[in-house]
């Protein structure tokens, strides 16, 4: 059974496609009389299928070597595009997280949607990721994880724009849509020209190759320079990130797909590509310095955000940045572990966060408070996934960046200071978050708060759980350290840094001693990360501005100077008709004048020989 | 005597009526205009038979022929010029300008 799900295991992407197809038909246009609802359950179902098929299929695959599928798509004149597919342990056990997240997310969105009309658009969106994200990971090519990122971009577009009578939502779609597309464009470059080198986009080929190619480091800087184009905009980096803040007008649940496993399709895409860009060592630097600079940048700004849902994503820029440096200092193996423990516990934190805000209505901090009383379950899931996201031993956070920094601790040491930091300010960033909105007294916004139904509480508990199990189920796949490998000194460190950002934000925010809101003596700097660096305003006075006076002087030159001579043409013509008919004056002596010059020039060109021998 | 003269001598009658067909304003001075030009044209005919043609003289009985169709002719031009002036009261060639453009 097990083996021949392992066999069958591309079916996984196909049946949530068959759930984007059954929950379309439940659009408020198509079925007119009985609402939206199945739309959401046949989904649910379909995902469940595909969580099954991977559980089911998981044990078949461990420990085994993986097998590969080929299907060949299409052969034109020199050109071979076939669809490998690479059936291991990794990505079943990645489509099983994706499937997972996704099942748990939609049985939330049955609860969170549960006043809105729209389930077939929304159900049918969620389905479309997840079709996409478990296609990119089981996909073993380039050119098809090109395909699936740009399908993915569409569908983020679509997801940030549902409720899209909203004029933010639209700008926040349009943006994520744009900002998504220049790095996947450049990532399309650089997968265009990697083929002449390589002469393949099969990963495990293209590895082969990076193992022995001899390249010109600065060809190769500026193709690895393309290639992390892609996934920087996909897991919203310094400078491509500002649309992970503005798609936070999305619905919560989307949100918690998005943040958990979404933005983490770039970095796996990133982890596939590490052979290749271990080419060039400058390319490895660039990797690291993006990455950390938006670790510390997103920290930084997630702690001066006073909207519960962006401090929470800037803390996945934050996250993904970790996982920048890990494939920058080529510790993959940590890269995969933080993307997993990352997605469940950020995960956790959002559903924990959007339990709250769907019976508080504001997402203002400075609105929220005292709700520990009233809300122990969504406070307690919120503990757990803040654990579980900073190196708090024993939950999952902590093991991976324990692995990145035991493996960065000899070849770049300086960038352990960079993860104790990161630790440090994400640690601060989400207990200063937990104690806004459970500690204190509470607002007026928060006088009256029930705990939320079932349907939102049963998959944040599920989540729990799996947080809390997360490093039993790591240590039965044996991808813990014995306690004798251990580097205890690094583990206390992190342990340390962890605590110090949690006592900070506790003494700062959830003890009542220092009076809120919080004003620091440098305004400016305050002001500084609240508005994200300024950075919309640095894309509209830089690449919106310049593209739009482009456009501008283009279409001008279009208007005026293209079709200007085109019609001076016909001008032209016209003039000259309306100036030569006077030619026709109506007097009949001037006729017989024309005709008579008309035959003297006519008689001087045909005797001219004879007129020039004459003298 | 040499033909050239005969022949110069029409070419100057023929570029007065030429000159008097293209600036008189009475439409009569046209129609005469255009009797010099057809005697240049005979001028021409006969000096060219007398010079040339001796023994058979087609130039003369071409002669014969352009002055009995310019009779006719300058018999309906002027019947035409009468027309006009019935229907306009004028034989002013500027007030015929009607046909233009």
């Amino acid at each position: 059974m097990a083996q021949f799900l392992a066999q069958s295991f591309w079916l996984v992407p196909i049946y949530p496609l068959i759930g984007v197809s059954f929950s379309l038909l439940w659009s408020p246009g198509m079925i007119r009389r009985t609402g939206p609802r199945p739309a959401g359950y046949v989904n649910l179902l379909m995902t469940f299928f595909s969580l099954l098929h991977g559980l089911i299929a998981f044990p078949a695959v461990w420990q085994q070597p993986a097998n590969y599928i080929e299907i060949p798509w299409l052969q034109v004149a020199g050109l071979d595009l076939t669809l490998s597919l690479e059936i291991s342990a990794l990505t079943v056990g990645a489509t099983t997280l994706i499937t997972g997240l996704n099942f748990l997310a939609q049985i939330y969105a049955i609860g969170y949607l549960e006043m809105d009309w729209g389930w077939s658009r929304f159900f049918s969106l969620l389905a479309l990721f997840e079709a996409g994200m478990c296609a990119l990971v089981i996909c073993n090519s380039l050119f098809f994880s090109y395909i699936l990122l740009e399908i993915l971009t569409l569908g983020t577009y679509l997801l940030i724009g549902f409720w899209l009578n909203q004029s933010l939502v639209v700008t926040g779609a349009r943006d994520a849509f744009l900002t998504k597309r220049v790095g996947d464009l450049f990532l399309l470059m650089g997968v265009l020209a990697l083929y002449p080198l390589a002469g393949t986009w099969n990963f495990n080929e293209l590895a082969a190759w990076a193992a022995t190619a001899e390249v010109s480091p600065t060809v190769m800087t500026l193709i690895g320079l393309a290639l992390i184009a892609g996934p920087m905009g996909k897991c919203a980096q310094f400078p491509l990130h500002l649309w992970l803040d503005e798609a936070m007008e999305g619905p919560i649940p989307s949100t918690i797909l998005r943040n958990s496993v979404v933005v983490a399709v770039g970095a796996w895409v990133l982890v596939k590509l590490e052979p290749v860009l271990a080419l060039s060592s400058v390319l490895l630097n660039v990797i690291i310095a993006v990455g950390a600079a938006t670790a510390i940048g997103g920290t930084l700004i997630s702690i001066a955000q006073i909207d519960v849902k962006r401090s929470l994503s800037y803390l996945v820029s934050a996250y993904m940045g970790l996982i920048f440096i890990a494939v920058g200092t080529q510790q993959l193996e940590a890269a995969l572990l933080l993307i997993l423990t990352h997605a469940v516990s950020q995960g956790l934190l959002i559903m924990g966060t959007g339990s709250i805000i769907l019976n508080n209505i504001t997402q203002d901090l400075t609105q929220l408070g005292g709700l520990w009383g009233r809300r122990p379950i969504s406070g307690l899931s919120y503990l757990v996934g803040l654990a579980g996201l900073i190196a708090l031993p024993p939950l999952g956070g902590f093991w991976a960046l324990l692995k990145l920094a035991d493996g960065v601790w000899v070849s770049h040491p300086w960038v352990v200071a960079i993860l104790l930091l990161v630790n440090t300010l994400a640690a601060f960033s989400t207990v200063r978050e937990f104690g806004l909105i459970f500690a204190g007294s509470p607002k007026q916004m928060t006088v009256r708060s029930p705990e939320n139904f079932w349907l939102i509480t049963l998959p944040m508990t599920v989540l729990v759980g799996v947080n809390l199990h997360l490093p039993l189920i790591l240590q039965s796949l044996s991808l813990l350290p014995s306690w004798a490998t251990l580097n205890k000194d690094m583990a206390l460190l992190l342990f340390w840094s962890s605590v110090a950002g949690c006592s900070i934000g506790a003494i700062v925010y959830v003890g009542q001693s220092i009076p809120k809101p919080i004003q620091l003596p440098w305004k400016k700097i305050q002001e500084f990360f609240a508005y994200d660096l300024y950075t919309p305003n640095l894309y509209r006075s830089s690449i919106v501005f310049s593209i739009d006076w482009l456009s501008r002087l283009t279409d001008w030159f279009d208007r005026y100077i293209v079709d200007g001579v085109v019609n001076l043409v016909g001008v032209a013509f016209l003039v000259g008709g309306e100036t030569l008919k006077y030619g026709n004056s109506g007097q009949g002596q001037f006729y017989v004048l024309t005709i008579a010059l008309g035959l003297a020039a006519m008689t001087i060109w045909m005797s001219w020989s004879f007129i020039t021998h004459l003298f | 005597m040499q033909l050239q003269y005969f022949l110069l001598l029409a070419a100057a009658l023929f570029c007065i009526g030429i000159y008097g067909l293209v600036t008189s304003r009475n439409a009569i001075r046209v129609l005469m205009s255009i009797e010099l030009m057809l005697n240049a044209v005979n001028l021409n005919l006969m000096s060219f038979s007398n010079y040339l043609d001796r023994e058979s003289i087609r130039g003369q009985v071409f002669t014969v022929f352009v002055i009995t169709i310019a009779a006719a002719e300058a018999a309906v031009g002027l019947a035409i010029v009468l027309s006009i002036y019935r229907n306009r009261d004028t034989v002013d060639m500027e007030q015929f300008n009607l046909l233009k453009w």
